[in-house]
Formats: structure tokens, C-alpha cells, sequence
């Protein structure tokens, strides 16, 4: 465990009866990081971000949060812990100040301070323009911000944000990602999402979960770099399929070939080779197959962070395979 | 202690921003004031006696519409979400909320002080019967209400804590009735102990026993420390 981690997750499962929702999850999140959690719908991403801010306790595995462990004293480091779940949790009959100076109050904060706080957090998230309004009455962008603000209250260590920027309009989200950047820099910061190029945006590392497994946690250059796999080349050529996978294999640098024809047309072929990163492969390949046949088009497929998702969570075996 | 006023704060102000707590109060003074003149004028007796007894009855059936909301529509409205991961220990969310529906308790109970301005004018009325006739409807209203409060803590659905605080309630309140059937004077002693109604009688007699005090807090507290259990547990 690193010493700065302010978020650690050891091995950590949740069952429900026979269901497995989350297994062996280990994971930190340090002092002046923002992680980001990726995953698609039902991966264990709300579960777990329940298990970190004490709303439901782990199966198995620990749970550390600013020192202090989940199971046994989730009060003390709810102290420390800005959580906004999944759905902002308002109450719809109060007015918006009066929710927040309820949030203050449940948290601690002195209450010589909590006018100054107010102004904070509510200039923070930009809800000062409806202080006075009943919180049923507030558009969905705003519910989400006033859930960020009161996340924000107390200046906690941790931030803890379920999709953050669901149902906000665009610029809402630039707004929302500053807090979240400004916020990053000195606390640490865990949210989800499955917005693949908001993680690339404002996360130092990206963690990929699936079926409730943690499958990578990297920066989003560093998953670019593991995952070579996703590394191709992919070109259009009127050849035979053999006598062009013999050409392709004895390039140096490509691993494996794959040949599909054309409809119709059989010596019309795409093929798709997986190639060594870092390389220039393609310059390679596109001389010794112009030289005999006929290229119609070659393009190098760079790994994107949408590719590596796509081909962990592919990868993932399906839930209660391994369970 | 802060925590648990947060949360009653917070509870006041929701309950008088929702039309229950107006709705609450009305119905039961309305019928209180209904009861009231309908005993005086039908027994022209100066006492409180026959408008206490409907009190009680009108209490088990509104305390469940006050305490459904107090969990289970924040389990549905998720702000359970925000509320248990906020710093709050399990006894200070369920106290706060506890002194909520008690302060809507205590407001009924002043609202009926009016009907005794027309017994003192007219009549010389036992000022210690009242006195002992209003502490027992007080501690049968906390001891309701607890209960209301386990139910609403132990199911997400609003109308099912309604139901099963009005089932179990009404139980309570009825089951020194089934003494009438028992040949056994154990079983008939054990119905006894358990029935609201006949606690509660002892009051309106201006009986103040410990017994009966006892009885009240006892299952306030039985069913307040189960809500706690329920909240630690459920995690």
C-alpha cells in the first residue's frame, strides 16, 4: 500500500445472496489524482463507489478511506468523503440553501463557517442564481450541480462522483470537469463513467472494470502502450488470399494476418494484420505488396482508448464464469 | 448531539413544506374538537375522560400517515444515500428523526389544550386526571410512533410502512379486547400487559403507574434500538 494513497481497495467483493457483484477489487487512489472508473452499465461501478463512501460494506476484502477502515469506521471517514451518487440525493420540499446548510450542519462544519461555505460550494457549481428556489422545482442540470455541491461541502480529502455530468448540457460539463480538475489537484478524486473521452480528458489514471473485475488501471497513454493488440494495419488489395498472407507474415514486425474477401469478388480482399507498436510497419508492408499487386488503400489503426475499452471488456469472461 | 439536531432540523422543515404535518394536525383537532363536544354535550360532565379514550384511537390511525415518510421515503427518493454516508451515527439519524415525528406529537397534543378553556370556564374539572390523562396520551403517542418508525426504517414502499404500522398498531391497541375470550388468567394477563388501550386507561383515570410508564418507554426503545440494528445491519 503506498503510503499517500488516500483510497485503498484490498481485494474487495460484494455478494448479494448467490450473486456476485463485485469480486477481488484492488485498487488506490492518491493524494492529487483523478481516477477515473470505466465501465458499461452493471459492471460494479455504483457498487463499488457505494462500498468506498460507507453506504454498503464489502463482502470481503477492506476498505480504506483517509486511513480509516469501511467496516468498522465508515462515521470517522465520512468526515473526509464528498460523495455524490449515481442520482443527486435532494430533498425535493427544501429550498436549495436550506438543503445545503443541512448537508453543513450533518457534517460538522462550524457554524460561524457555514455562510462562507455556502458561497463556496454554491459559486463553485454556479447555483447562486437559485438559493432561494424549492429543489423539486430545479432543472435537471441544476440537481446535478446542487448533488456536486453538496459533495464539495466540508472540504473533504475525497471526492466520491457516480457520473458526475449524466444530463448536463455541454457547457455544464466543461464547468463541471473544471471543479472536478480544480478539486484534483490537492485531494483525491474517484468518478465514473462511461464517457470514454472525459477519463482521456481529466484522469491521471483510468481504471476498466467489467463483470465486477477490475481488467486495467493505467493512464490512458500507458493502456494505449499495453494493449498493442489494438495496434493494425488494415489495407484493400486485389491479390491471392494465400500467396498475400505469405507476403505479409514475412514482413518484419507483423504477428498475425487476417484475410477476408470481398463479396462477389474473391480476390478483392481487406486484410487486417496485427503489428508491433512503435514501428514503422506500414511503410514496410505497403512496399512489398504495391511491388507485386494491386493496393487499393492501407491505413495504420491507432490504438484509441475507446479500442482498448472495447477489447477489455470483450475479453472479460461472462458473469459467474469464475465465480 | 449536533448530528442528531441536523437531522431534526432537517425533518421539521421537510414535514412543514409537505402538506403532512398541516393535514395531520387538522384532522386530528377537527375530530379531538368533534369528540370533545359530542361527550360534553351527550354526558354533561366536566372531564376529559370519553375525548381522551377517542384521542388514543385517532392517534393509532394518523401516527402511521406521520411516521411512514421518516426512512422509507428516503429510500425511495434516494437521499438514504446521502444520509447514511454522511458523519452520522445510525442512533443519531434515527433519534433526529424520532424528535421530528415527537414535536409533531407535542404540537397535536397543545392544539387540544383549547377544549379545556370551555371545561374550566363551566365546570370544575380534575386538574391532575388531565395532567395524568395527557402524559399517558404523550407516551402512548411515543411508543406509536417508535413503532411506525421501525416499520417505515424496514421497508422502501411508504404505503406498505403505513399499512404494517396501522396493522400492528391497531393490534396493540385492540388485543386487551381478546381478554374476554381467554379462560386461562395468564393469557389473559399477557393481553393485558401488551394492550395499548388498557395502559392507557389506567391514565385517563388519572392513574400515573409505573407500569404503564414503563410499558411505553420500553417499546420506544425496543423498537428505536431495532431501527439502529436495521441500519447497521443493512449495510
Amino acid at each position: 500500500m503506498s503510503s499517500s494513497a488516500v483510497i485503498t481497495l484490498e481485494s474487495v467483493s460484494k455478494r448479494y445472496g448467490s450473486t456476485t457483484i463485485v469480486r477481488d477489487l484492488s485498487f488506490t487512489v492518491e493524494r492529487g489524482e483523478i481516477v477515473g472508473f470505466l465501465g458499461p452499465n452493471g459492471a460494479g461501478k455504483t457498487t463499488t463507489m457505494r462500498m468506498i463512501a460507507g453506504f454498503t460494506a464489502a463482502t470481503s476484502g477492506r476498505v480504506v478511506v483517509a486511513g480509516y477502515d469501511m467496516a468498522t469506521q465508515n462515521v470517522e471517514a465520512a468526515r473526509r468523503i464528498g460523495y455524490l451518487p449515481e442520482r443527486p440525493p435532494l430533498y425535493d420540499a427544501l429550498d436549495v440553501s436550506a438543503y445545503l446548510r443541512f448537508v453543513a450542519k450533518a457534517k460538522g462544519v462550524r457554524r460561524s463557517t457555514i455562510p462562507s461555505e455556502l458561497e463556496r460550494v454554491s459559486a463553485a457549481c454556479h447555483l447562486e442564481a437559485v438559493l432561494r428556489q424549492e429543489i423539486y422545482k430545479l432543472s435537471k442540470g441544476y440537481r446535478q450541480r446542487l448533488g456536486l455541491a453538496q459533495a464539495l461541502l466540508g472540504d473533504p480529502d475525497v471526492l466520491l462522483l457516480d457520473e458526475p455530468t449524466a444530463g448536463l448540457d455541454p457547457g455544464q460539463i466543461q464547468e463541471t470537469r473544471e471543479v472536478i480538475r480544480a478539486f484534483g489537484r490537492d485531494h483525491a478524486v474517484l468518478f465514473s463513467t462511461h464517457i470514454l473521452a472525459e477519463a482521456t480528458l481529466i484522469c491521471g489514471r483510468v481504471a476498466i472494470i467489467n463483470h465486477g473485475r477490475l481488467l486495467a488501471i493505467d493512464s490512458p497513454a500507458g493502456l494505449e502502450r499495453a494493449l498493442d493488440r489494438t495496434n493494425r494495419v488494415a489495407l484493400q488489395v486485389t491479390a491471392p488470399a494465400p500467396a498475400l498472407r505469405e507476403l505479409l507474415l514475412s514482413v518484419e514486425g507483423v504477428r498475425d494476418v487476417e484475410i477476408q474477401s470481398a463479396a462477389g469478388d474473391d480476390r478483392r480482399l481487406t486484410a487486417s494484420c496485427r503489428v508491433d507498436s512503435g514501428r514503422d510497419v506500414e511503410a514496410a508492408i505497403a512496399r512489398a505488396v504495391a511491388a507485386r499487386w494491386n493496393l487499393h488503400r492501407l491505413e495504420r489503426q491507432q490504438p484509441t482508448l475507446e479500442n482498448i475499452f472495447l477489447q477489455y471488456v470483450k475479453e472479460t469472461p461472462a458473469r459467474g464464469a469464475a465465480a | 448531539m449536533s448530528g442528531a439536531l441536523a437531522v431534526y432540523g432537517k425533518e421539521l422543515s421537510t414535514y412543514f413544506r409537505s402538506p403532512i404535518a398541516y393535514y395531520v394536525v387538522s384532522v386530528f383537532l377537527l375530530g379531538t374538537g368533534y369528540f370533545f363536544l359530542y361527550n360534553i354535550f351527550l354526558t354533561g360532565e366536566t372531564t376529559m375522560a370519553g375525548t381522551f379514550q377517542n384521542m388514543g384511537l385517532l392517534l393509532v390511525t394518523l401516527v402511521p400517515v406521520v411516521s411512514m415518510r421518516l426512512l422509507s421515503a428516503e429510500y425511495s427518493a434516494g437521499t438514504a444515500e446521502l444520509l447514511l454516508t454522511l458523519p452520522l451515527t445510525p442512533w443519531q439519524i434515527v433519534l433526529g428523526k424520532y424528535l421530528g415525528a415527537i414535536t409533531i406529537l407535542l404540537l397535536i397534543t397543545a392544539g387540544t389544550l383549547i377544549d379545556l378553556v370551555p371545561l374550566y370556564l363551566f365546570g370544575t374539572p380534575e386538574t391532575t386526571t388531565i395532567l395524568a390523562g395527557y402524559l399517558g396520551f404523550v407516551l402512548l403517542g411515543m411508543a406509536s410512533l417508535a413503532v411506525g418508525q421501525l416499520f417505515s426504517t424496514v421497508t422502501h414502499n411508504q404505503i406498505v410502512a403505513a399499512l404494517l404500522t396501522a396493522a400492528v398498531l391497531l393490534g396493540f391497541w385492540f388485543v386487551g379486547h381478546l381478554q374476554t375470550f381467554q379462560a386461562s388468567p395468564a393469557i389473559r394477563a399477557l393481553f393485558g400487559y401488551f394492550s395499548f388501550a388498557l395502559h392507557f386507561v389506567d391514565f385517563i383515570q388519572g392513574l400515573v403507574r409505573s407500569e404503564a410508564v414503563v410499558f411505553y418507554l420500553v417499546v420506544s426503545a425496543i423498537a428505536l434500538t431495532l431501527s439502529v440494528g436495521y441500519l447497521q445491519w443493512r449495510r
